[in-house]
């Protein structure tokens, strides 16, 4: 699965712009899954399973996009002025490369405002390495993705766009492990979650589920001096229990905490404090749907640099599948 | 009026936070089963009580929707014995230590106090004021090993402390929006015994306090031609006397913002003259803070008005409400409801704003 995750993490594909990622997937999957198809907004909807089976329209959710900046103006000596494309932090920011869907690459930089405190982006610029405005190889509107190598730590792996590309990592495992469940699983790869789940709230609609699951990252407690939070890298994926955006059902937690317990499969429970995800967007949609999350904890989210363990990730994929393979009663 | 007091004393006696609603879901359902043609529950478990109207079919229907869900505070760390915890809805944190609670766990409830650290052990920055939500702890008396052994992350506290009246006022818990929830139960009282023309679906919500999804989710299953969110507002007490709080014991207030359909509200303006009720005006310029802001926007949307019940000190385990504006809310619901006619939405047709 490494280099499943390798591949997709190197692909750029900022909120909005998800084709590269999304036509990956859809190559990765061809012959694994029993339909597929791309909705107006973009998700792509895969399914495997009984259609009139016993069991039930479960949805998981896994998003394609990642943070990234959007070029807002061009200067007379070619630097490119942007803002973010999602929740990207000033403070990672400076120093940073990005490549726009053009393949043009860049580097970020700051006007001198001292170096006591956070620059904030409207005093950062884009250099691609021009001197003319005529020079200028993008445009006001070109979006890019922040460029970082790929290391596997052996235990531990550390890219930027682990969030969220390990969970489509994680979704696209689950679908082709998948074999006699008796659910008819949707397995969506959704479009603008950094931006407000935006894409899941369609893909929901439209798939209109009896359960939703979201499988994305979390953040961790387990770094110097971090905020109190019983998430560590290392312990199994989390149940989430809440976020800021959302409260799973109490029904759900408990199907995963049983699902764990039976397969022996560690697992952690989730309290975030800050940041929420596509299980936001399924819950609150049509007449309501009973939701969850899968959660891999992550280290330095929405940073260029974002590191999860691997046993975490295929623990993810354990305890999905294992939960689909039986009957489920909430 | 007894058995309504009584109700919301047992109601906001009872835990059910937001997205953990059961507890005051029954309670809710065992008094709206008498009053109701049909009674179901939502996927999300908001309760729906519908009274049928005795207009002919197909007949428009109005919706009203109070939330149930209370704030609280959930299990977030176990630390020798200790624990953590992070709030569901927002809390006021200034009144949480020396307060009562109850912790919920897989094997049974447990008392518990909130506690704060003495004032010479915390950081520089944290003396002299409120210590934050993350430097609190709840204390159950329990021994380190009895506690791992009980208590698990996720775990909800809900306030302890019983209900007191104090006169024609009664102070609590919950009472956002549990006051309105039994405002809403003595309307349905009341329309038992006034004929209808409209359908009334009465809707107990959910996870208003987080997501306003219980009410989103309910008003696209019900598809309601009008909605009526009934919540509390702020009321003028000590150090809150602004012209955006509202006196006790003076009557609803009506909110009046873009959330809230100008002509509906002109109609409830109108039913409350009828009454000879005094009432107060909100104004709300942006979101008006309630479940009328998904109401408003569910399916294909729906005209939207809220009433709100004076309560102060919001978010507190002592809010506070006066008992009478709790019935004139039922009275005036009641008069709203009972004078829809067939025609009524001719009347509120967008056209010029009358103010």
């Amino acid at each position: 699965m490494k280099e499943l995750i390798q591949d997709l993490v190197q692909i750029a594909g900022p909120s909005g712009y998800e084709a590269d990622v999304r036509e990956y997937v859809q190559k990765d999957l061809k012959g694994h899954v029993d339909e597929m198809k791309v909705d107006p907004l973009g998700n792509l909807i895969t399914r495997k399973g009984p259609k009139d089976g016993s069991g039930l329209n479960v949805m998981l959710a896994a998003h394609l996009d990642e943070i990234g900046v959007i070029v807002t103006h061009l200067d007379d000596n070619g630097f490119a002025r942007f803002t973010t494309v999602g929740g990207v932090f000033p403070r990672n920011t400076v120093g940073a490369r990005v490549k726009f869907l053009n393949g043009t690459g860049g580097v970020i930089g700051m006007e001198p405002t001292g170096y006591s405190s956070v620059t904030p982006i409207n005093q950062m610029y884009i250099d691609v390495g021009v001197t003319k405005k005529s020079e200028m190889p993008v445009k006001v509107g070109d979006v890019a993705a922040f460029e970082r190598t790929f290391e596997d730590l052996g235990k531990r792996l550390v890219s930027k766009a682990l969030d969220d590309r390990v969970g489509v990592a994680v979704l696209i495992e689950i679908m082709k492990q998948l074999k006699d469940t008796p659910h008819n699983v949707f397995g969506v790869f959704t479009v603008q979650e950094e931006v407000g789940v935006r894409g899941a709230a369609a893909a929901a609609y439209g798939v209109d589920p009896d359960l939703g699951i979201a499988i994305d990252v979390t953040l961790t407690g387990d770094t110097p001096k971090a905020k109190t939070m019983d998430v560590s890298l290392g312990k199994g994926p989390a149940i989430k229990v809440k976020d800021s955006g959302m409260i799973s059902d109490p029904r759900v937690v408990a199907w995963m905490e049983a699902g764990a317990k039976r397969a022996r499969i560690p697992y952690q429970k989730e309290i975030l404090t800050g940041g929420s995800t596509d299980a936001r967007a399924i819950q609150i949609t049509r007449e309501g749907v009973p939701a969850g999350c899968v959660s891999i904890p992550c280290r330095y989210v929405h940073s260029p640099s974002e590191m999860v363990d691997y046993k975490d990730v295929q623990d993810s994929v354990k305890l999905l599948v294992q939960l689909l393979k039986r009957p489920i009663k909430l | 009026m007894t058995n309504s007091k009584d109700l919301l004393n047992k109601m906001i006696n009872a835990p059910g936070l937001s997205g953990h609603e059961a507890p005051i879901q029954s309670i809710v359902e065992e008094a709206w089963k008498p009053l109701a043609d049909e009674l179901n529950t939502s996927k999300l478990g908001s309760l729906h009580a519908l009274q049928r109207g005795t207009g002919k079919e197909p007949r428009p229907s109005i919706l009203i929707a109070t939330h149930m869900d209370a704030i609280g505070l959930m299990v977030s760390n176990v630390t020798d014995g200790f624990l953590r915890v992070s709030e569901i809805g927002g809390i006021d944190h200034r009144v949480l230590p020396g307060q009562s609670v109850t912790v919920h766990c897989v094997e049974g409830d447990l008392p518990g106090v909130i506690v704060q650290p003495p004032e010479h052990t915390l950081a520089k920055e944290n003396r002299g004021g409120p210590v934050p939500l993350d430097g609190l702890w709840v204390d159950v008396g329990l021994s380190p090993r009895q506690v791992a052994r009980q208590i698990d992350i996720g775990d909800l506290v809900s306030f302890a402390s019983d209900a007191v009246e104090m006169g024609d006022t009664l102070t609590g818990h919950s009472l956002d929006n549990r006051a309105s929830v039994a405002a809403l139960t003595e309307a349905l009282t009341m329309l038992q015994k006034r004929p209808h023309h409209w359908d009334v679906w009465a809707v107990a919500t959910t996870q208003e306090e987080e997501t306003l999804g219980g009410a989103l989710t309910s008003a696209f299953e019900l598809r309601p031609t009008l909605a009526i969110a009934i919540d509390v507002t702020f009321a003028k007490g000590p150090g809150s006397t602004g012209h955006d709080t509202f006196p006790m014991n003076k009557g609803p207030v009506l909110g009046w913002g873009p959330n809230i359909h100008p002509k509906l509200f002109g109609e409830l303006k109108s039913a409350a003259d009828r009454l000879e009720m005094a009432y107060k005006k909100e104004p709300l310029p942006g979101m008006s803070g309630t479940d009328a802001i998904t109401l408003q926007v569910a399916a294909s949307g729906a005209p939207t008005a809220v009433i709100s019940i004076p309560l102060r000190y919001m978010h507190t385990p002592v809010e506070m409400v006066h008992t009478k504006d709790i019935t004139r809310v039922a009275r005036l619901l009641t008069e709203f409801i009972a004078e829809l006619d067939e025609d009524f939405l001719d009347k509120i047709k967008w056209q010029e704003e009358e103010n």
